[in-house]
């Protein structure tokens, strides 16, 4: 009995061809009913995300080519796809679809590396299978093993650390910056999606209160409502009067000129008594005069130096795949080893 | 063992600020991404030795030991490192070790000239309020150069904010605004501590005509005095940045180090 994998991603196809093959998850225990039923497999799990669409298997059978063609098939028939397939769909016998396995499930092969989201489908995909009694002792194992080994290199590696956003990297500054969110309030400038994101990921880390501010006012209370408690709004005529109150503002208007800039800014951080002050600037053109930088205690951060301060972060997890691969090859030989035994005593 | 004295075991203190110090150096070139405790224990074993030899000493002396420059100088240092471990334990404070190894190591080596380490005659006072007087004016000056270790790891982490190094967000540094109260805080203790010491002082017995406050090292601590009052004033009550009161803090400890020795020579009252 081995583990196998067939599937696609967003490595090896387009997302038209990802969407063609995705499983809604009300059919995933008819599709793992019917690919139980072929005879091919006898236990199966389907992953399907925006991402990837995967059907992990244990098998009686050899996983050669024939096997693989005829998993191929099924996965083919089952979404009655009529057009053309080549590397789209890959496969892996062991071990090398153990290691695919671990792998997914550290988020390695991700879109965004080290993202964390993709474990915690993985582990609803898997519960799926198992209350509907589609996995048995080999997937069992293998996925036990697997959650193991992609939580173990979230603390041992540094795969996860820092902000591959631009939203979630303002809101690393603003931590470097101040002790504690909860006690800081932030003004929002613009009504737009960029800043809805922001105040939801400042929300996420503790901010308490959160004032909207944009030039239609009903767009500012529709945000400040969907903010919920905690969130009010200014009129945009009035923003810089609650500037002594806050001491973080994220700005991403429409307007063509600066809205703040040295001058303004000047007289208003007298008037908060030169209390730090984070000044997110996500407008292009931007919203905020790069010369307010020059003030003591202004911290401004612009969407190009949040994009790089993502990018470099993405750059670091990049450097930290070789030692999670180590990790993984070792916990998957580990694994197949532990298989090799217990297949022996089996036949004892 | 006899030939194995108090300053045996200040020197082997001093060796490990010296290995923390050279580690601080890889840790900073490393930009303190890391959690790391082995600068901690590096500081950890050189107060553990440092505290073995002012025992020692205090034991040959018996009274507390700080007597001449080498045992001023020593207290004061045995404050700023047990304070530097004791801060360490906060979360995100352990590398206030490695940004008081340094000066740990140069005052320690400093320290160690024999010439500081006179035995005049024994004092003509003693007492409690001798005792009290010395102590917590060493460990106000302990305070001030902890505050100023905060305030440079300040300076390190502000200055990487607002020049967007990344190296900011990597480190394992607390956020600059708990690195400012934390300073300020211990400025405050080292400030009350100091006054304390002072006002101890003016009410130990003196030689028939020896004035308290034409003392050259009085006015010295008196100016200092004023220094520190200056940098909390300004900055609790008239808004001064946080990065000048850090300067200032940092710049405020050097002149103190540099000072210190100098003044001792001067003074009537201390020789």
């Amino acid at each position: 009995m081995s583990v196998v994998v067939i599937g696609l991603s967003h490595r090896s196809a387009p997302v038209e061809l990802r969407e063609r093959f995705a499983f809604p998850e009300s059919n995933i225990p008819e599709a793992l009913k019917q690919l139980r039923e072929s005879g091919l497999v006898t236990e199966g799990v389907v992953l399907s995300t925006c991402n990837r669409v995967e059907i992990y298997a244990a098998t009686a059978l050899a996983p050669d080519d024939q096997f693989f063609a005829r998993v191929k098939k099924f996965f083919v028939e089952h979404h009655a796809y009529d057009g053309e397939l080549g590397d789209e769909l890959y496969t892996f016998a062991e071990p090398h679809s153990l290691h695919h396995l671990f792998k997914v499930a550290a988020g390695l092969d991700s879109m965004v590396i080290g993202e964390t989201e993709i474990f915690g489908q993985l582990k609803k995909a898997y519960d799926l299978a198992f209350s509907h009694k589609f996995t048995g002792a080999r997937l069992n194992k293998a996925f036990q093993r697997a959650f193991n080994v992609a939580k173990h290199i979230r603390t041992e590696t540094n795969i996860q650390r820092g902000s591959v956003s631009v939203m979630s990297a303002a809101v690393e500054l603003a931590e470097k910056i101040f002790s504690s969110l909860a006690e800081h309030e932030v003004l929002v400038i613009g009504a737009g999606e960029t800043s809805e994101k922001t105040a939801r990921a400042l929300q996420s880390r503790g901010v308490q209160k959160i004032t909207v501010t944009n030039r239609s006012p009903e767009r500012a209370q529709a945000l400040a409502a969907e903010l919920g408690a905690g969130a009010s709004t200014v009129p945009f005529e009035q923003w810089p009067e609650v500037f002594e109150r806050i001491d973080i503002a994220v700005s991403s208007t429409a307007a063509t000129t600066h809205i703040l800039d040295r001058a303004k800014l000047e007289p208003l951080m007298r008037r908060r008594k030169n209390r730090p002050l984070l000044l997110v600037d996500i407008a292009v053109p931007r919203d905020i005069d790069p010369a307010v930088s020059e003030l003591e205690n202004v911290y401004l951060y612009n969407v190009d130096d949040l994009k790089a301060i993502a990018d470099e972060y993405l750059k670091l997890r990049h450097e930290e795949l070789d030692r999670c691969n180590q990790i993984i090859a070792e916990k998957v030989a580990a694994l197949l080893t532990a298989n090799r035994y217990s297949a022996t005593d089996s036949h004892r | 063992m006899a030939w194995f004295t108090d300053r045996h075991l200040f020197c082997l203190a001093v060796l490990f600020y010296g290995s923390a110090t050279v580690y601080s150096l890889f840790l900073w070139r490393k930009g303190f991404r890391r959690d790391d405790w082995v600068n901690y224990f590096l500081l950890a074993a050189g107060v553990a030795l440092h505290t073995g030899s002012m025992f020692k000493r205090g034991l040959t002396l018996h009274s507390c030991p700080v007597n001449n420059l080498y045992e001023a100088t020593t207290f004061l240092l045995w404050a700023l490192g047990l304070a530097s471990l004791v801060y360490g334990l906060l979360p995100k404070f352990k590398f206030i070790c490695a940004f008081a190894a340094p000066v740990l190591f140069t005052v320690g080596v400093f320290a160690l000239m024999p010439s500081l380490d006179v035995h005049g005659p024994k004092p003509e006072f003693s007492g409690a309020l001798r005792s009290l007087h010395a102590a917590t004016i060493l460990q106000a000056y302990g305070a001030f150069g902890l505050a100023a270790v905060a305030a440079m790891m300040f300076l390190a982490q502000q200055h990487d904010l607002k020049v967007h190094k990344l190296r900011a967000l990597l480190s394992f540094l607390p956020s600059i605004q708990r690195l400012e109260v934390i300073t300020t805080r211990l400025v405050i203790v080292g400030f009350v501590l100091l006054t304390v010491g002072l006002v101890a002082g003016s009410q130990l017995p003196r030689k028939d005509g020896a004035s308290y406050f034409a003392d050259a090292k009085v006015i010295w601590s008196a100016l200092l005095w004023l220094v520190y009052l200056e940098i909390l004033v300004a900055h609790k009550f008239f808004g001064r940045p946080a990065r000048r009161f850090a300067l200032g803090v940092a710049i405020a400890f050097v002149f103190l180090l540099l000072t210190f020795g100098i003044t001792n020579h001067f003074s009537v009252l201390h020789n």
